[in-house]
């Protein structure tokens, strides 16, 4: 956990990022979104708009370095959707325009049953994996040590949802666990190569975003289906590891705090007191900054006093709690570094 | 004044006794199933417990009995679901429980929607139920549309990904009164508003009422962006929609 003695001296936003990872003193938290900040302004200030960003590598780059360089986040996320390894997979896409995100025709279903399950030999060739590790190769070469790097590989349960549809796959979940778990096993193997392949590309941590959402299933659930699943991701992919869930987690995050993790990605539905209150020093937060009603709707100074909120709680990662809406104002996510940087000056001394 | 043990079902009473909380949801559903016959408490049971396969050869014998098709629709199929949405929004149950139910419910629908059909009973009030554009996720919608085709509701369904043109098209064409969209993510919420702004200046606002919903979806946030009603679940969206046919069909 971050000390407040002795004093930490000045980190670059890379030493920063993976010492919070690591849950050691850190000069200042950290600010950082592990899954997307691209938005609709900065695409035109990078020249690098939706849907192409997703598609190509320079224009992925581009638009990921942005929250670096425009908007002083300590951490670039050039994997801003979760559908490339779904494309790879051959599900039916929708690559959207500028203003919306791209995602998997669900109901268009391209798995049944376990043995339909094949993760393709040239799965890490598709266009659209060769793009996201180019753009890392990229990121990497241009921002050198600076910056950390995390790239995104999508969990089993996220991908069972792509892949057999979400209804299909809850209510098989429900109907037949033992087969559904037989799936997870086979599906997890995408998840392993993306994140090994992202990490030879040059990757200082990965995000495994895999909405097993309270929203959607019980914490139990988790328990049951991922939670041994995700211990097993820790020791076969050697980077810092970030869990993303969506929704309320709070009676799931004592599980998760459990799988070795280095840090959890949480929703704004969970009070970042309670929720530190239940990880302890287990793993990191990170988050937990509201989306749709604050970032995308309010002011800097809203922005701000939830900022404050979850330094004031101990959250050792400052971010929104998400992939932003596209049409976020700029203004809005500076004011995370913004209010991090002052919040700091206020204690007068270093987290 | 009805007591527990009045009713038939040994399944329905357990229910009752150890998922529900709020008195007047306890004594109300007291009433309720102390009320209907004992072949109808079977035909909820089943379907809270998910069994699709039961609630298919229960409704199929009652119809062969000669109960009439709409008290197997109110005191069997919408009396279980309403303890299925009372343990869904207290998080007893999660949406992989719910869809089994709301299959169970499908089952007994495919008997019951053709008869009621071709008796001509009135609906309540013609809906519209779309997601919005760019988010493709519809469990939820369908779980409303469900519960409110249930509840006599015309239920015209746009599907996912509903464009602001779309939702215009639809408003004209169908007439109806009650326009609810949905959106699971973020990201796509901010499409409702856009959305509702689309409706006015297509000068087409004021012909329905707008009901709001969607996993991220806040009262406020629906406040803010002008619609005139949020439902948390399914079974406050049949709530919303009956007040808000009550203000306006």
């Amino acid at each position: 956990m971050a000390t407040q003695s002795p004093p930490v001296k000045e980190m670059t936003s890379r030493q920063r990022v993976l010492a919070a990872l690591r849950r050691e003193p850190v000069d200042r938290t950290p600010v950082c979104n592990p899954t997307s900040v691209a938005t609709v302004e900065l695409m035109d200030l990078a020249d690098a708009p939706f849907p192409g960003a997703n598609r190509d590598a320079r224009a992925m780059a581009r638009l990921a370095a942005t929250s670096y360089t425009e908007l002083g986040f300590d951490s670039v996320m050039p994997v801003f959707s979760i559908v490339q390894e779904s494309s790879a997979l051959g599900c039916n896409m929708q690559w959207e325009q500028k203003d919306n995100w791209p995602t998997v025709r669900m109901s268009q279903p391209i798995w049944k049953d376990l043995d339909d399950i094949r993760i393709p030999n040239d799965f890490l060739s598709h266009p659209d994996m060769v793009c996201v590790l180019d753009a890392i190769r990229l990121l990497r070469k241009e921002l050198g040590d600076e910056v950390a790097i995390i790239g995104k590989t999508m969990g089993p349960w996220t991908l069972g949802y792509h892949c057999f549809g979400v209804e299909p796959f809850l209510l098989m979940s429900l109907d037949d666990p033992g087969k559904t778990m037989a799936c997870l096993e086979r599906m997890k193997e995408a998840t392993v190569q993306f994140g090994v392949a992202q990490i030879d590309a040059g990757v200082d941590a990965l995000t495994v975003p895999d909405h097993a959402t309270g929203d959607l299933v019980s914490g139990e659930y988790y328990k049951r289906f991922l939670m041994d699943l995700h211990a097993e991701f820790v020791d076969t992919i050697p980077v810092p590891l970030i869990l993303h869930i969506c929704g309320r987690t709070v009676d799931r995050m004592d599980y998760i705090a459990e799988t070795g993790m280095a840090a959890f990605h949480f929703d704004s539905k969970n009070a970042p007191s309670e929720s530190m209150e239940i990880v302890s020093d287990r793993i990191s937060l990170v988050g937990n900054i509201n989306n749709p009603e604050t970032l995308f709707a309010k002011n800097p100074e809203d922005v701000r006093a939830e900022v404050f909120a979850n330094l004031e709680a101990g959250v050792p990662l400052i971010g929104p709690e998400c992939a932003i809406p596209l049409q976020t104002r700029i203004e809005n996510l500076t004011e995370i570094p913004k209010a991090v940087r002052d919040w700091h000056g206020q204690q007068g001394h270093a987290h | 004044m009805a007591e527990l043990s009045d009713i038939a079902n040994e399944f329905i009473r357990q229910e009752i006794k150890e998922f529900l909380e709020r008195p007047e949801e306890i004594a109300r559903n007291i009433e309720l199933f102390a009320r209907i016959r004992p072949a109808m408490q079977d035909i909820a049971a089943a379907l809270i417990e998910g069994e699709d396969g039961d609630v298919d050869q229960l409704t199929k014998q009652a119809l062969e009995e000669g109960i009439d098709a709409l008290e197997i629709m109110d005191d069997g199929l919408i009396a279980g679901m309403g303890i299925v949405g009372i343990k869904f929004r207290e998080a007893l149950i999660f949406v992989p429980e719910v869809l089994a139910c709301a299959r169970a419910m499908k089952a007994g629908m495919n008997y019951i929607e053709p008869i009621l059909s071709d008796s001509g009973v009135e609906p309540v009030a013609k809906v519209l139920m779309g997601t919005v554009k760019g988010d493709l996720h519809d469990i939820g919608k369908n779980l409303c549309i469900m519960m409110l085709r249930g509840s006599g509701f015309e239920v015209v369904d746009l599907g996912v990904d509903t464009s602001e043109d779309e939702f215009i098209d639809a408003i004209e064409e169908h007439r109806a009164g009650i326009l609810g969209m949905s959106a699971l993510l973020t990201t796509t919420m901010p499409n409702m508003a856009k959305t509702i702004e689309a409706l006015i200046d297509a000068d087409v606002r004021d012909d329905v009422m707008i009901m709001v919903g969607g996993a991220p979806v806040t009262q406020e946030f629906a406040d803010d962006m002008g619609a005139d009603g949020y439902g948390k679940d399914a079974l406050s969206c049949v709530s919303l929609a009956k007040k808000l046919a009550g203000e306006k069909v």
